[in-house]
């Protein structure tokens, strides 16, 4: 049986570990085994403690003979991208700047997970500080995708997608900016969902773009990834941006075969790849056959999503790593004689290319005498663009769109042009800017390669999507997918 | 909008130190970047932004004392510490 | 400094004064002073990755009870901005504090000018607050052998930082508004005003003009922590802007700092070297609405304007000013003393002596001397340990008013009061003290002592125009009474007696 239990649902797991059939510890040691194969081809985890996992797993199935279980999550591990905290594990960010950083605390969903009796499984490579879509920028190591292994596997939450593509755990976490989570999910051929903002607390997620950050699941099932939402989503008064108890009420998700569905004018068009546009119309056409009535709708403002995202994230970010000066924790330059020197040089050595161009692009929008040409503008089009999406999705239950406008490109092959790389996000910023939920659901392939649509809808309507996702994953061969490697 | 800008002086603010040759990249990657951000000048765009949210006071933290780390682990986690505290190059009166 | 009389000086001051919480302002983490380096650091504290800010309810109310105590407007919202500034002692490199919707916005300071000797009234004015702001501190450096070392207790205290408007013009009214300001802060709760504690530091902007000349360039003279260090630099920087200027050099809008031990001032950067501190609005803390039922709430909890109290002493209650400046400059004085004289409403002067004079200086002696913010200003004394309490004083008062006791005895007893708790009427009983107002005993015993041969020169002088030469009966006939004799009784008798 141990050779064959990556292939299963966390769902299912779940009913064997319930019915006694399996241990966690079984578990786990049948996903470190493929792990001391796999990882080292994939590149999908930066770190994984296993004496840590097997002891966790261990006091769970105690747990669970003492008749203590804690729910669907007891005994399934859960692996977590290195910008989430966990105590006593390494924050890394996948930056030198954070190498040699141990958490001295637990982020809220780490409790979360813990609560729930998940095992919290190693940490996850990404693009250095969740700075990009091709996890090229982990000053760490590459990350491959497992569908073709010369091929990205998408950004920033890259190792999350990677590990669930590959069949080295059921479940991860994964944060989103303007895509990182359902960028790489499309690539990988898994689900994931970026929550409403707020929906889930951003304590012990490393700042990125602090207005545009959250934390969502991954999963090779869109029940997967509904199972760990639930767990992840809850009150938190250490984050003021999360909403309060009697705020998080969600959306019925309401009978999917009648929910209407938007199609945005023109994100079909330019730039679209023309298998990813065909497996995303034969998606739509789809939901036509199940009952869902399909229209068009506007989006005026969709051309200024990608320069609106690039200076309030680049802005945020400026000022967020901040912090990051050699001073408290993280790495400092042995050459300095004064502090300005050192945080200086601390800086220029512990952060990469992508990291050092957000931050000069994000000092820049601020600084006097531009602020109000690209920062302030920005946020008015920001306002604009969550304005257009509030009054599409009054007509609409979803927008329906793809996930990415082509497949996983080659490792290297956009390095050189951050602005190409920087238009990998334009279906998915929107959401991020609005604060609206987002799925991604895989659709396809493009060749040997997944493809994936991506829906939106209005907020806390997270229940709509997933059971949008649902239909779609019950009638496709999709669902719980893995790379052969 | 699209003045230039001052790689030297942004590179200070950000606190990096940029070789020539990445000030040459960087320079031109930005003016790349920014060229793309002219959609936003040209862009009719309303006045005032509506806050996406606003909290009550119920949302503030109580003044109720709560765990500190302590200076141990503070300087565990710190590259240099002595007595404590934690240790960097002198500070001369307002340097920074 | 003749030529500075066609100057005038025009002062702004921006006050940062730590808040009276025991929680620090977006963090759980307990400060005060004295703790051991490091030991009041949390995650949020030290800007570890991934932690984030949570405003502290009691510095929001906190602050709000400062802008209803200077009568200003609390908007309806207020919110957090990011100042970016590398430094060590920053956790964040970002320093959280209001700059477009601060919680305060308006509202004015009385002060009272010094009166031309101590007993005299000096002028009143009004200083206009622009705004007041919540902010949090940063921490301390210190500098060991060739390099510094951080202290973060300090980060994360509560600050409100109050600007005023330049309505100041002199060095004395510098002071006089700092003063003010200190009473009112320390009188509704706000803060501490502590400085050895480092709880009130202050920016100092001034500039020189002509008088009704436009505003003149101004300097700012950085983290000043004492009332002596604002004045003196007010001196200062007047008397440099005005040898520059009389000299046809211009004045240069610089950053300076203070070096106290050689009293003067010094460039720290100018204008060119200003910081370029990229503020925007803080995306972890949401736009805070401030709700009617607390300002409301808290609008209960503000005291009686130090200056209208002042006002009504003297008006209602008749007291000279003396007494009145002494017992308004200590809200928990002057309540104490209306107490006293709610239980003997006949005699608020004579109340008012005794707390403003003896019970002040006696309960000084107990706390001994330290230095505040202000250093000319007494110690802050403490009513709470204090062994009298206000309606034993009004006894004691009473006592007084009715001849039971004289006013010099009434001293004795007050010491004995303070020193055992005791009611004034126990310890006159206990003492023996009460006066004798007995007029049949008192009158035989004048009759006796007037026979007495040895005072008949007295009596001669007396009846012959010297009124003073009646006091020499007196002393004899409290001899008698073991000096329990009315005085006031034994004088009409004598001189009844004498014709």
């Amino acid at each position: 049986m141990a050779e064959t239990l990556h292939t299963l649902s966390a769902a299912e797991l779940g009913r064997r570990l319930t019915a006694g059939a399996l241990t966690s510890r079984a578990l786990c040691e049948a996903l470190i085994a493929r792990y001391d194969v796999l990882n080292e081809k994939v590149g999908a985890f930066t770190h994984l403690d296993r004496a840590n996992v097997l002891a966790q797993a261990d006091a769970s199935d105690a747990r669970r003979q003492a008749g203590q279980g804690r729910g669907p999550l007891e005994g399934i591990p859960v692996a977590i991208k290195d910008n989430i905290a966990v105590k006593g594990q390494p924050l890394t960010c996948s930056s030198k700047m954070l190498a040699s950083l141990v958490s001295p605390y637990d982020s809220h969903v780490a409790e979360r997970l813990r609560a729930a009796g998940a095992i919290l499984y190693g940490r996850l490579n990404m693009d250095e500080f969740a700075m990009g879509s091709s996890t090229e920028n982990s000053a760490v190591r590459k990350t491959f995708n497992p569908w073709d292994l010369t091929r990205i596997p998408g950004g920033s939450s890259g190792g999350s997608a990677a590990a669930l593509a590959a069949g080295l755990v059921p479940l991860s976490l994964g944060s989103d900016t303007g895509g990182s989570i359902r960028q790489p999910a499309s690539h990988c051929g898994v689900v994931g969902l970026k929550p409403t903002y707020g929906l889930v607390s951003r304590f012990g997620l490393v700042a990125f773009a602090s207005s545009l950050d959250q934390i969502g699941p991954m999963a090779r099932s869109v029940e997967d990834c509904e199972l760990l939402l639930a767990a992840l989503a809850s009150a938190d008064a250490r984050d003021m941006t999360c909403f309060s108890s009697d705020e998080r009420a969600l959306t019925a998700a309401g009978e999917a075969k009648k929910l209407r569905i938007g199609i945005p004018k023109g994100f079909l068009g330019k730039g679209v790849a023309p298998e990813v546009a065909a497996a995303v119309n034969a998606a739509i056409e789809f939901y036509r056959a199940q009952g869902c009535a399909v229209s068009e709708v506007e989006l005026p403002s969709a051309d200024l999503a990608v320069p609106t995202y690039y200076v309030v994230a680049t802005a945020e970010a400026s000022s967020n790593l901040g912090r990051y000066d050699g001073v408290r924790y993280g790495h400092r330059s042995a050459q300095a004689s004064t502090p300005v020197e050192m945080m200086t040089n601390s800086r220029s050595e512990g952060f990469g290319a992508e990291v050092k161009r957000r931050i000069l692009l994000g000092t820049f929008v601020l600084s006097a005498g531009y602020a109000d040409a690209y920062y302030n503008r920005a946020l008015r089009a920001r306002a604009k663009i969550r304005a257009e999406y509030l009054a599409a999705l009054s007509q609409v239950d979803v927008l329906l769109t793809p996930t990415v406008p082509t497949p996983a490109f080659k490792v290297g092959e956009k390095a050189a042009d951050p602005l190409q790389l920087y238009l990998e996000d334009i279906f998915t910023i929107p959401a991020n800017l609005a604060g609206l939920p987002a799925l991604s659901v895989p659709c396809g392939q493009s060749g040997h390669l997944p493809v994936g649509f991506h829906l939106v809808g209005a907020p806390l309507s997270e229940a709509k999507l997933l059971a949008a996702g649902r239909l779609f994953e019950a009638a496709h061969g999709f669902a719980h997918q893995q790379a052969a490697l | 909008m699209a003045e230039g800008f001052d790689i030297d002086h942004l590179a200070k603010l950000s606190r990096l130190s940029l070789t020539p040759e990445e000030k040459a990249l960087y320079s031109s990657q930005l003016n790349s970047i920014i060229g793309h951000f002219q959609a936003l000048a040209q862009a009719d765009l309303p006045t005032s932004i509506d806050d996406a949210r606003v909290v009550r006071e119920s949302a503030l933290r109580s003044d109720v004392p709560g765990p500190s780390l302590g200076a141990e682990a503070v300087t565990r986690i710190a590259p240099a510490s002595r007595d404590g505290q934690i240790s960097v190059p002198r500070v001369v009166d307002d340097e920074a | 400094m003749s030529s500075s009389s066609d100057w005038e000086v025009v002062i702004g001051l921006e006050v940062h004064v730590q808040l009276h919480t025991r929680a620090k302002v977006f963090a759980s983490s307990s400060w005060g002073f004295g703790q051991e380096p490091n030991e009041q650091v949390d995650p949020v504290v030290l800007g570890l990755p991934g932690t984030l800010p949570v405003v502290n309810r009691e510095a929001v109310e906190k602050s709000i009870l400062f802008g209803l105590v200077v009568g200003a407007e609390i908007p309806a919202h207020c919110s957090w901005d990011r100042k970016n500034y590398f430094y060590p002692d920053n956790p964040k490199n970002y320093q959280l504090t209001q700059k477009d919707f601060p919680v305060v916005i308006g509202g004015s300071v009385e002060i009272e000018l010094p009166g031309p000797s101590r007993n005299v009234m000096g002028e009143h004015k009004h200083v206009r607050i622009h705004h007041a702001h919540l902010e949090e501190d940063v921490g301390k450096l210190s500098h060991a052998g060739s390099g510094s070392l951080v202290d973060y207790n300090r980060a994360g205290v509560p600050l409100l930082e109050i600007v005023t408007e330049p309505d100041l013009r002199s060095s004395a009214e510098a002071e006089a508004f700092l003063r003010s300001l200190v009473a009112m802060l320390t009188q509704a709760g706000v803060a501490d005003c502590d400085m050895e504690k480092g709880q009130l530091r202050c920016d100092c902007n001034v500039s020189i003009r002509h008088p009704g000349a436009p505003l003149g360039t101004r300097t700012e003279t950085k983290n000043l922590n004492s009332i002596s260090s604002v004045r003196d630099t007010v001196i200062f920087e007047t008397a440099r802007q005005v040898r520059e200027l009389e000299a046809g050099r211009t004045i240069t809008q610089e950053t300076r700092g203070w070096n106290a031990d050689l009293g003067r001032g010094y460039v720290l950067r100018d204008k060119e070297d200003a910081h370029d501190y990229r503020y925007f609005p803080d995306p972890d803390i949401p736009t805070l609405e401030l709700s009617r039922a607390t300002v409301e709430r808290l609008a209960k909890q503000v005291p009686e304007n130090l200056y209208d109290r002042q006002r009504r002493y003297m008006d209602t209650l008749g007291l000279p000013f003396t007494a009145a400046s002494v017992l308004v400059a200590n809200r928990e004085l002057a309540e104490w003393f209306e107490l006293s004289v709610a239980a003997h409403p006949a005699n608020p002067q004579g109340i008012a002596n005794l707390v403003a004079n003896d019970l002040l200086r006696d309960l000084s002696a107990a706390v001994g001397s330290t230095t505040g913010f202000d250093e000319a200003a007494p110690a802050p004394v403490s009513l709470s340990s204090c062994p009298i309490k206000p309606a034993q004083l009004a006894g004691l008062v009473k006592l007084t008013d009715e001849g039971v006791i004289s006013k010099q005895q009434a001293k004795e007893v007050f010491a004995e009061m303070f020193k055992s708790g005791q009611d004034a009427a126990a310890i006159v009983d206990a003492k023996g003290l009460r006066q004798n107002s007995d007029t049949g005993e008192l009158e035989k015993i004048v009759q006796e002592v007037i026979a007495d041969p040895a005072v008949a020169k007295s009596i001669a002088e007396y009846r012959a125009g010297n009124e003073k030469a009646i006091n020499a009966l007196k002393g004899p006939i409290m001899k008698r009474t073991q000096g329990k004799a009315n005085p006031g009784l034994i004088d009409q008798l004598l001189r009844k007696a004498l014709g």
